[in-house]
């Protein structure tokens, strides 16, 4: 079977063999562990910010990223199983929070939204996560199975176009502008937890993420179904002469991912109190990159992927560009994200916690 | 045509008794699984020389050594005298090494022709600017080489009007020998068949038997085999080399091989000898 | 087959179709459509919309193979089916009306009207009704052209196809037609709001004609140029081209100004289009963050052209165009450098990570002195004569045009590049690395180098296009550069066909030129870019217009062979 490989898994690189191409490489390499240090250490001594505005920005980070690890889940479990990436994920994820917006709306119409947030609030992520998970579905049955056999590019296209239709029509369903969600009361003020403020909103959406990622974790590794699951993306062919009906498997890999990116819809929006049909692209793009940097088609990878990413876009714009005094660092945060995108990809495509050519 | 064309020899050089490739101590080890352990090997030049071994004792990492898609982790390569051990793969085509490969690897969507055509790569040198312009001779490097490929298509046995024909399409004993005719395109000096008679019936298999011969006799080529039909590696080659679990434990004529106790055992197991 | 399971197969058939109908409801096409009349007073655009589903779905299920019975029943059960489901949406949405406004926010009062026949003074019940009977009689006529000889079929399609083309073409014909001094032509084609019922019926008639006769007069070319030799065919293809161009040529001066500007558009993707044909259609490398490098070509231009720009040279467009194809060029290999081990998808995420990373740069706060922010650089001189010249034939050339004739000779020039470099060694190694990227390397070709020399090609071409672009605005402002283009431009290439020259042109019109033509669509244009990617995915992915390398292969073959006859009859009749 390895012989089969026509990339050697194990190179042997001898000086002779360099080549410009490594070289620019390495001057890469160089030049950003170089450039992360200095700025960083031009900040700290240049720019007054205080431990607690650190902290904060950390916290936010935290919640952020337990966002985009939701999200990174349905990224990774679709590429452990399919070997693809489902560039439309991003916006399952928007689907979701856009149709919990109505359900959340109708639940403060009735004022049961602020009077039983305990039972209001899960229900509405549950709006949320169904929504989703019925796109996600729809999706895969009717764009990705058709091309299961398909050189690699071509389902890549049809994500790409899957992404654009998903979008538009959600623009013209719902319509093109903002949707605020309702005022939750319960959202509102911060708890303190040994001694450390944390904005209640916060405190829910990393909660809710926890408790989802363990339930996943879970799934994942003491059911039946999670076993069958984690035999298809090992090898589909074995799998399915196992007696594994892929095609099912397939589907619940994209419904859970679904529900996740749902429920993350829904987190969103408390953080950022709207939702807009164009909100797929970015978090999604993000959370792609969370979990590739965690190691894409592994789990806890994604997992921490989603808080690392989150951390060090809360916190790098100032930490690396303040001490320049460049102007609003923040509108460079989009930047700070594709960049770490561009730079796993280009020296470590397996992630952090993958190895070498595994899958 | 029954007499060979002289411009269609590949490697006129004489039979000096210096050999073609010498492999010493390859060993290649991916993390902890070693594939091949301290390999010997030789290939005198203009000799068709076979490799064979139950599955998975590490034939085809041998080939991909030999070729340049991987590289030992210790030993040395040595074509016509140099190292190949750290070089490109493209390079060691540009040497003269071309193969073919187990499960068929044409490129599919591109007609018989081009695949051919593009087997010349190497032994042609327009570039791109000169394609856009127009300069530089490319007119008559491109007729030279799609004469030379419909040469060697007619020498492998594909009819013409097959030559705008997208290889995908092609019936499966006519893509092993497309796949043959664009490793000959090359001008190559050491052909590499990977199990060149997988799935052909007994008819088609001495077809390639007697086809494989007469690339040696006739082009004076240097080939070598991987094979899993022992009638074919007897009938055709001079030298056999066995492989088991990454070792080499014989090495001879194909007689000496066939009474081999050892080889006898690596493949039907310690009763078979008992 | 028992009829049992076929029946239940068009039932879900027409269920697929009944929901595109509501689709096409609820997300607004109808609606938006429903304001162009394609036949005064009788039917609009937006009938139209939802007239195709059930007419599909009929045509597709008689299509099965059973008797003539047994198929049109197939069909009516299907539109049927459609029928039904659509009607019950529509009689819900009634009921939940005005409230679902707030959530579908497209379905209003008016629109459940329009679709309930309101007009003609019917309840929602009776209009639920209607729409069933007619979704049903829809598919049954699909169906039955389905069943009719090819002759009728054909027939009915082309008179249709005529009479759509001639409704959607008349916001411009009509006005060209009076700016030509044709107004009795235009009064007899066209009333105040659609086509007139007798011009109408001729345009059926004359697009039925032409539909019949065109298998034959097709079929008697291709035998006519199958005879002809080589020498002539030749000939006949370079005076096709000459004809094609004379044509470009006087376009604009028979379009009028808002045409040639559309014409413009579509050149800029044609360009595009081109440039990304060789890197995804001949070298089979995603990229869709393209857009990078028409962003470069047009603020370098602008930078070294501009008088007010940070660099303030003002130079010539035409001196600085080489300099900044050259950078453009180190840029693509900058890019392509790092990515070349990379595969398939993971290409396609970097570039586009690149693409965005370019995109957020260019309007940063940070680089506004060089790069003048949201605001961009301004005061760009156009490219000739301060886009006024003349030129012969076509006389002075001004406004749209100005941009037209440049961009028309750039497009030459890159289709011709391409066709060069498509049937070259190189096309051959990049379709070789494209196929099968480790046996392209052990064939010889070191795919680190033509990875990169594809990106620079790209990148070259591409950056032309940004510079034009630059001189065509006058300025340049990020807004231009999103991911959008990037992804329009891949849609162009793959609809028209990955590596095929024409395939791009077609598709530069169809994507580009149609959204423009019909304002309608505008709206919906992404909607629509997104399907057709995945349509042509699913059914067809070569493309409206398939790679002709075959075909071309196998002519110079031939002269090639011819021509060896020819030596060596020569060489027998002389001196064996």
């Amino acid at each position: 079977m390895i012989g089969s490989l026509l990339e050697d898994p194990d190179p042997v690189r001898r000086p002779s063999n360099l080549s410009l191409v490594d070289v620019i490489l390495w001057a890469l390499r160089v030049a950003i562990v170089v450039g992360v240090a200095v700025s960083t250490f031009v900040t700290l001594s240049n720019t007054r910010l205080s431990g607690d505005q650190w902290r904060d920005l950390f916290i936010f980070g935290i919640s952020q990223g337990s966002v985009y690890a939701l999200i990174a889940l349905g990224y990774t479990l679709v590429y452990g199983v399919l070997l693809m990436i489902n560039f439309a994920h991003g916006d399952v994820f928007m689907f979701g929070g856009m149709t919990a917006f109505f359900a959340a709306d109708w639940l403060n119409d009735n004022g049961l939204l602020n009077t039983t947030p305990y039972i209001a609030v899960p229900v509405i992520l549950l709006v949320g996560a169904i929504s989703s998970m019925i796109v996600a579905l729809l999706l895969e049955r009717i764009a990705y199975r058709p091309l299961r056999r398909a050189p690699r590019l071509v389902p890549l296209i049809t994500a790409i176009g899957a992404s654009l239709f998903i979008s538009n029509s959600v623009r013209g369903l719902y319509g093109d502008g903002v949707k605020a969600y309702p005022r939750v009361d319960f959202f509102q003020g911060t708890f303190n937890i040994f001694g450390i403020p944390i904005l209640k909103s916060h405190a829910t959406v990393i909660v809710s993420a926890l408790v989802l990622m363990s339930a996943l974790y879970w799934f994942v590794e003491r059911t039946r179904t999670g076993r069958a699951m984690r035999a298809v993306s090992e090898d589909k062919d074995t799998a399915a002469l196992m007696g594994i009906d892929v095609d099912r498997i397939i589907s619940i890999t994209f419904a859970i991912g679904g529900m996740l990116a749902g429920a993350a819809g829904v987190l969103y929006a408390i953080v950022y109190n709207q939702v807009i049909w164009s909100m797929g692209f970015l978090p999604g793009i993000k959370a792609f990159t969370a979990a590739v940097l965690g190691g894409i088609g592994n789990i806890i990878g994604a997992m921490l992927g989603g808080l690392i990413l989150g951390v060090l876009e809360s916190l790098a714009p100032t930490l690396l560009l303040a001490g320049y005094h460049v102007p609003s660092p923040n509108q460079l945060r989009d930047v700070i994200a594709f960049s770490v995108l561009v730079l796993v990809l280009i020296f470590r495509p397996y992630g952090l916690f993958g190895r070498p050519e595994g899958k | 045509m029954t007499t060979t064309d002289p411009g269609l020899i590949m490697d006129p050089a004489p039979d000096d008794g210096r050999p073609l490739l010498v492999a010493t101590n390859v060993t290649k080890n991916f993390e902890g699984l070693v594939a091949n352990r301290e390999i010997d090997f030789e290939i005198p030049r203009h000799s068709i020389v076979a490799i064979i071994g139950p599955n998975g004792a590490g034939k085809t990492t041998f080939f991909n050594q030999l070729s340049g898609v991987y590289h030992p982790t210790s030993g040395t390569i040595e074509f016509e005298g140099i190292d190949i051990s750290a070089m490109a793969p493209h390079v060691v085509a540009g040497l003269g090494v071309a193969r073919t490969y187990q499960n068929i690897r044409l490129f599919q969507n591109m007609t018989v022709l081009n695949n051919v055509m593009v087997g010349r790569h190497v032994r042609m040198r327009g570039q791109w600017y000169q394609a856009i312009a127009g300069l530089g001779g490319i007119r008559q490097e491109e007729d030279a080489t799609r004469r030379r490929a419909f040469q060697l298509l007619e020498l492998v046995g594909i009819p013409r009007r097959s030559a705008a024909e997208l290889s995908k399409n092609l019936p499966y004993g006519d893509q092993r020998r497309l796949e043959i005719a664009r490793a000959l395109a090359s001008d190559p000096k050491l052909l590499l068949l990977d199990e060149p008679t997988a799935g052909m019936n007994p008819g088609e298999t001495r077809q390639m038997t007697d086809f494989i011969a007469r690339l040696r006799r006739e082009l004076r080529l240097t080939i070598l085999l991987i094979e899993h039909d022992m009638k074919v590696v007897m009938g055709v080659s001079e030298r056999i080399t066995v492989l088991d679990y990454g070792e080499k434990i014989a090495e001879g004529t194909p007689a000496e091989i066939r009474a081999n106790p050892r080889v006898i055992e690596a493949y039907l197991g310690k009763q078979a000898t008992a | 087959m028992p009829r049992a399971f076929t029946m239940r197969a068009a039932i879900r058939s027409g269920l697929i179709a009944g929901v595109v109908m509501i689709y096409l409801v609820a997300v607004g096409i109808a609606s938006a459509f429903a304001k162009r009349e394609v036949v005064t007073g009788y039917l609009t655009l937006g009938h139209l919309m939802l007239v195709i589903p059930p007419l599909a779905i009929g045509y597709a299920m008689a299509g099965r193979p059973l008797p003539a019975y047994g198929r049109v029943t197939q069909a009516l059960v299907a539109g049927l089916a459609a029928g039904t489901l659509f009607a019950a949406a529509f009689l819900a949405a009634v009921a939940l009306s005005p409230g679902i406004r707030l959530v579908l926010n497209r379905v209003s009062t008016a629109l459940l009207d329009f679709v309930g026949f309101r007009n003609l003074g019917l309840e929602p019940a009776t209009g639920a009704l209607l729409n069933l009977g007619l979704a049903g009689a829809l598919a049954l006529i699909g169906g039955l052209v389905r069943i009719a000889p090819v002759a009728v079929r054909r027939a009915i399609v082309g008179g249709g196809s005529a009479l759509l083309v001639m409704s959607m073409v008349e916001p411009f014909l009509r006005p060209r037609l009076l700016q030509l001094s044709l107004s009795s032509v235009a009064q007899f084609i066209y009333t105040s709001h659609g086509l007139a019922t007798l011009s109408a019926a001729l345009i059926l008639a004359l697009g039925a004609v032409l539909a019949v006769s065109w298998p034959k007069v097709r079929s008697t070319a291709r035998s006519r140029l199958a005879a002809a030799d080589p020498g002539t065919r030749s000939t006949l293809r370079w005076a096709a081209i000459l004809v094609a161009i004379a044509f470009l040529y006087t376009l604009p001066t028979l379009s009028g100004s808002f045409l040639t500007q559309v014409l413009v558009l579509v050149g800029f993707y044609v360009l595009l289009g081109l440039g990304l044909n060789i890197v995804v259609g001949y070298a089979g490398l995603l990229d869709l963050g393209y857009v990078a490098f028409y962003a470069v070509g047009a603020y370098f231009t602008a930078l070294i052209t501009s008088p007010t720009s940070a660099l303030g040279w003002g130079l010539n467009f035409w001196i600085a165009l080489p300099i900044v194809v050259l950078l453009s060029a180190m840029v693509g290999l900058f890019i392509g450098a790092p990515v070349l081990r990379l595969r398939g998808d993971y290409l396609a995420i970097v570039t586009l990570g690149f693409g965005e990373i370019a995109r957020v740069l260019l309007g940063s706060d940070a680089l506004k002195p060089w790069l003048g922010g949201p605001n961009g650089i301004l005061s760009v001189p156009f490219m000739l004569g301060n886009g006024t010249y003349f030129l012969p034939i076509v006389g002075k050339v001004t406004g749209p045009a100005a941009t037209y004739f440049p961009l028309l000779g750039f497009c030459i020039l890159a289709a011709f590049i391409a066709y060069r470099l498509k049937y070259s060694r190189t096309g051959r190694a990049w379709n070789a690395m494209r196929e099968d990227e480790d046996v392209a390397q052990a064939t010889g070709i070191s795919t680190v180098n033509y990875k990169l020399l594809a990106f620079a090609m790209g990148a070259s071409v591409g950056c032309v296009g940004g510079a034009i672009y630059a001189t065509h605005l006058q300025g340049v402002v990020p807004g231009g550069f999103l991911l959008l283009v990037s992804i329009t431009v891949l849609a162009v290439v793959v609809l028209g066909g990955m590596g095929s020259i024409a395939g791009v042109i077609v598709g530069a019109f169809a994507l580009i030129g149609t959204p423009e033509l019909l304002r309608e669509f505008a709206e919906y244009k992404l909607l629509v870019y997104g399907a057709v990617l995945v349509a042509v995915m699913l059914l067809r992915p070569e493309g409206l217009i398939p790679d002709a390398s075959r075909r071309a292969e196998l002519e110079e073959a031939r002269e090639l062979e011819e021509g060896e006859l020819k030596v060596e009859y020569d060489e027998i009749s002389g001196d064996a």
